[in-house]
């Protein structure tokens, strides 16, 4: 539980000096010179656990082995076994008469059967489903055992970049509102999903290059919020741009690598 | 006649208690010497420690309630869930489990001769209570049970009430009907 610690401990302690130079720079609005924008980083939980390690498995095996064989038997076992000497009995002598009166309907091998006749009849879904043969990044059925997270393709400055989705900051607001705001003009209103907590989960700053930069518009910091996706039924979001969903591993492949730093450094992937 | 006894041999050989005509007499005690102790009271009334209310920044008492069919599973995710607390230094209150619920299955094929197959279905529930969780740290907290959640457990995080006090205690109708009577 190291890794997850660390960050969370300093992320704890970067929130609360954010909290008070937040509110210093409120009193002195004019004079800043850097912009705000609150994104917003949209889970999706896994839905199915993931598969074991290797060292897992022989563990779990011996585990259950040994846990077998101390274990006593249950009833449905003693039954199975009284009848199985019942029936050996009856073949070997003529003892019918006596046992008959005991004799029940259900023999506890007929259920068995039956049993087993039902479990081979139930189908469970698949694990790797369509999404992940094909690849296709924009579906929610990919990877259903790991974090999926939502990123954009968005125009900032004069570049097109896949992010986060995020949005400005406008005065009056806070910055938890921002982010969901930024949710709802990417995905429409209609998005259940809840946001974690008022703090922000992590921040990314960067200074605009020379030709932009002013007196008043030195750079800008982007804070990160969690929020996770409570249901899987995206059909009534309309999504305006290109969006993708990814894991943590893949991010890489879509973000810068500053920007990536500072992301993965409050994505939690167990 | 003390020499006598003991050179029979008889039951009085191992004994060492001076009569109470010796100076050493009482040479031993020391009973009287210790504070003394209160009588304890028979059965208490079971209490209700006073529900912390949170203030801005720190939630007050939080249950985590862990509902599953598997027992193993869900004590050993109840297990998991104090070593972590105890580990990121939050206080807990108390764990306790609930009394498990029993549900009878009964399917009912008609095909023929109506059979009932029985399934026995036993629910079990956790219950870890938690005291001062603060505000920033508690999303976080969140999301590592929630990543951590085996299959098959439900998981359950609300805030502490009397109501759920009071579900741990069984009621009893019939002192309930003498104190109507009374009053």
């Amino acid at each position: 539980m190291a890794a997850p610690l660390a960050p969370g401990s300093a992320r704890w302690v970067c929130s609360a000096r954010w909290v008070c130079s937040a509110r210093w720079a409120c009193s002195a609005a004019a004079e800043r010179p850097w912009r705000l924008f609150g994104a917003m980083c949209l889970l999706r939980l896994p839905r199915i656990t993931q598969p074991l390690e290797k060292e897992e498995e022989e563990v779990a095996a011996l585990m259950e082995q040994l846990e077998l064989e101390k274990s006593h038997y249950s009833d449905h076992e003693i039954r199975k076994l009284e009848e199985e000497e019942q029936l050996r009995r009856k073949k070997e002598s003529l003892y019918d008469e006596d046992e008959a009166r005991g004799q029940t309907v259900i023999m506890a091998q007929d259920l068995e059967e039956k049993w087993e006749q039902k479990f081979l009849r139930f189908k469970a879904a698949p694990r790797i489903t369509d999404a992940d043969k094909s690849n296709d990044r924009k579906s929610l059925n990919r990877k259903l055992d790991s974090n999926l997270m939502l990123l954009v393709k968005q125009k900032i400055g004069n570049q097109e970049l896949w992010l986060l989705p995020q949005v400005e900051w406008q005065p009056g607001e806070t910055l938890r509102s921002t982010a969901e705001r930024a949710m709802a003009t990417f995905l429409g209103d209609h998005i259940q999903a809840k946001v974690l907590g008022n703090a922000p989960y992590g921040i990314y700053k960067y200074k605009f290059p020379r030709a932009i930069r002013t007196e008043n518009n030195v750079g800008a910091k982007v804070f990160f919020f969690k929020a996770y996706l409570q249901s899987s039924d995206l059909s009534q979001a309309e999504l305006k741009a290109d969006y993708l969903w990814v894991t943590k591993k893949e991010l890489g492949d879509y973000l810068k690598s500053e920007y990536l730093k500072k992301v993965n450094r409050f994505l939690l992937d167990l | 006649m003390f020499a006598l006894l003991s050179f029979s041999g008889d039951a009085l050989l191992g004994c060492h208690r001076s009569y109470r005509s010796r100076p050493t007499h009482g040479i031993g005690r020391f009973k009287y010497l210790l504070p003394k102790e209160v009588p304890k009271r028979k059965k208490e009334k079971v209490q209700m420690k006073e529900i912390s209310e949170g203030t801005e920044y720190q939630y007050g008492d939080i249950n985590i309630q862990m509902t599953s069919y598997d027992v193993c599973l869900v004590e050993h995710f109840a297990q998991y869930v104090h070593r972590l607390c105890n580990r990121l230094s939050i206080r807990v209150n108390e764990s306790y489990a609930m009394p498990t619920k029993t549900n009878e299955v009964l399917f009912l094929e008609e095909r023929g001769s109506k059979m009932q197959l029985d399934a026995v279905l036993t629910t079990h529930q956790r219950v870890v209570q938690i005291r001062g969780l603060s505000s920033t740290f508690a999303p976080i907290l969140l999301e590592i049970i929630q990543s951590n959640q085996p299959e098959g457990v439900h998981l359950l995080m609300k805030q502490h009430t009397e109501a759920d006090f009071k579900s741990r205690l069984k009621s009893r109708p019939e002192l309930e009907e003498l104190l109507a009577e009374m009053s």
